[in-house]
């Protein structure tokens, strides 16, 4: 098999890693916030159910997770789970760094000075207008650079949906290693995580910079 | 106990995703012609009715198990049973649908009805009681594979040595429960491979000293290598079949006749030719 034809087969799986990249981040992003402001609602059902759902995520592997949520419907319910595979591994990645964009959420919310919600309070502000208008923008610019490593970890994890035999870049590289028994796919995979970094790398910095307002 | 925290959990998760998304990827699944059993918890099996012009055959398989399915040359799915199974469809009108699994999870799959049947090099013996067999297509041999200028000359020469194979194989299962039982527990140690192409680097790097594996995928291995070959004596006798769900009779005789339909219009000779390394052990047409 020419290196071409390598190209050309593992670029399909290239567009079904990026699905996964970008519908992960669709749904955990706004689903972290949502995450992280239950973690601090006044009910404590809410906090402890939020916060055994986040122990339980961080405290697991990925891989299990994705096995879970794939078979978990025939397990428990005995569906038939045709059709399931795709919705599985993205219910799986959001569910998973919604749990970690959250804790960052939450760090950067808790960094705020309790005296900028007095000011606000003093001022007149409604608790909404209080964390939409002064708060919230303070977290996003503070919370930047760790988010980015998450992101930068979600290029790498999508080859965890190998595990269910997704047919992403990693798992075609190792079908077409293991027929050709060549190293090949695995050095043309590497170049493509590592490039898909670099532009998360190029982009972030630059959102990062667009939000340097106070120099 | 752990159960219903373990749902209550699933339950809470579930329900956030709900809220959390809005219902945004999660609503693709269908069920297609199956009706599902929910009294058990089994997949109903097929009824003549369901194996219509219009069924959707699922075949599952390893997609790392040349040369019975794999990535060939163009990068397009094939291998013998690929195309097998795909002129099983064609005879019937069926459309086929490739479902490629980790060999892992290959019973997960198959009792979830992801797919219908395994069917990649897959071993009868040692599993004759879990599933629901077809005729058996091909033989096999279990061989250990050594680099040629190796002093292994006989399986006693194994002794004391590191040894491959890949994970829930019929070479792993006849080495760790089977009739070479014995010979394994005088290894130095069986080291177990997600699959057979790392287990060929390692040997070739020199971490290993021989590996266990079916003759045929062996000899896809090593074609274009020929400083590595087997020892003459050999671990064992196998066939391979198409295993299905039990109770999934109608589905296993339809694919039995179709089978026996191509065996007698030569299509399946005609693919024979076209896998030279499994030619040799097709056990269907003969004599």
């Amino acid at each position: 098999m020419s290196i071409t034809t390598m190209l050309v087969t593992m670029s399909d799986g290239m567009l079904k890693t990026f699905g996964i990249f970008f519908l992960t981040l669709l749904g955990a992003l706004p689903l972290g916030m949502v995450v992280a402001l239950l973690k601090k609602s006044r009910f404590l059902v809410v906090r402890g159910i939020v916060g055994i759902y986040i122990s339980v995520v961080r405290g697991t592997p990925l891989m299990l997770q994705l096995l879970a949520w794939y078979f978990g419907p025939y397990y428990l319910f005995g569906w038939e789970i045709g059709g399931w595979r795709y919705p599985a591994i993205i219910v799986g990645f959001v569910l998973n760094y919604a749990a970690y964009f959250a804790e960052i959420y939450r760090g950067g919310i808790e960094s705020i000075p309790v005296g900028q919600y007095e000011a606000a309070e003093v001022l007149g502000y409604s608790h909404t207008q209080t964390f939409m208008r002064i708060i919230l923008p303070q977290v996003i610019k503070r919370i930047m650079p760790a988010i980015t490593n998450e992101i930068i970890t979600l290029v790498k994890d999508t080859s965890l949906a190998f595990t269910l035999a997704y047919q992403e870049v990693f798992s075609i590289a190792k079908q077409i290693a293991a027929s050709q028994t060549s190293f090949m796919p695995f050095v043309i995979a590497g170049v493509f995580y590592f490039v898909a970094n670099y532009l998360v790398e190029f982009v972030m910095k630059r959102i990062e910079k667009s939000m340097d307002y106070y120099k | 106990m752990k159960k219903i925290v373990a749902s209550v959990l699933a339950i809470a998760m579930a329900a956030i995703v709900l809220v959390g998304c809005g219902g945004g990827a999660s609503t693709t699944t269908e069920t297609k012609s199956t009706t599902e059993d929910t009294s058990t918890g089994k997949i109903a099996a097929y009824t003549e009715e369901d194996l219509g012009k219009d069924f959707v055959f699922k075949h599952g398989f390893d997609q790392e198990f040349p040369p019975y399915a794999y990535r060939n040359d163009n990068g397009e799915t094939g291998g013998f049973d690929v195309e097998l199974a795909q002129a099983v469809c064609d005879y019937y009108g069926w459309k086929y649908e490739p479902v490629p699994f980790n060999w892992d999870a290959k019973d997960m799959e198959l009792n979830a009805g992801s797919c219908d049947c395994i069917w990649s090099g897959f071993t009868i013996n040692g599993r004759e009681d879990n599933y629901l067999w077809s005729m058996p297509y091909s033989d096999n041999e279990q061989m250990i594979m050594v680099k040629k200028n190796s002093d292994i000359k006989k399986l006693d020469d194994l002794a004391g040595k590191n040894v491959g194979v890949q994970t829930d194989t019929s070479a792993y299962t006849m080495l760790t429960e089977g009739e070479q039982k014995e010979l394994a527990s005088k290894f130095g140690n069986l080291q177990v491979f997600p699959d057979y192409t790392t287990a060929f680097t390692e040997l070739k790097a020199g971490s290993i000293d021989a590996i266990a594996i079916d003759i045929t995928t062996g000899d896809h291995l090593i074609k274009d290598d020929k400083d590595y070959g087997y020892l003459e004596e050999k671990l064992g006798n196998e066939q391979y079949g198409i295993g299905f769900r039990k109770g999934d009779d109608v589905l296993c005789k339809k694919v039995n006749e179709a089978l026996d339909a191509l065996v007698a219009d030569g299509t399946f000779a005609k693919l024979g030719e076209k896998y030279p390394e499994i030619q040799p052990y097709l056990s269907l047409g003969k004599k």
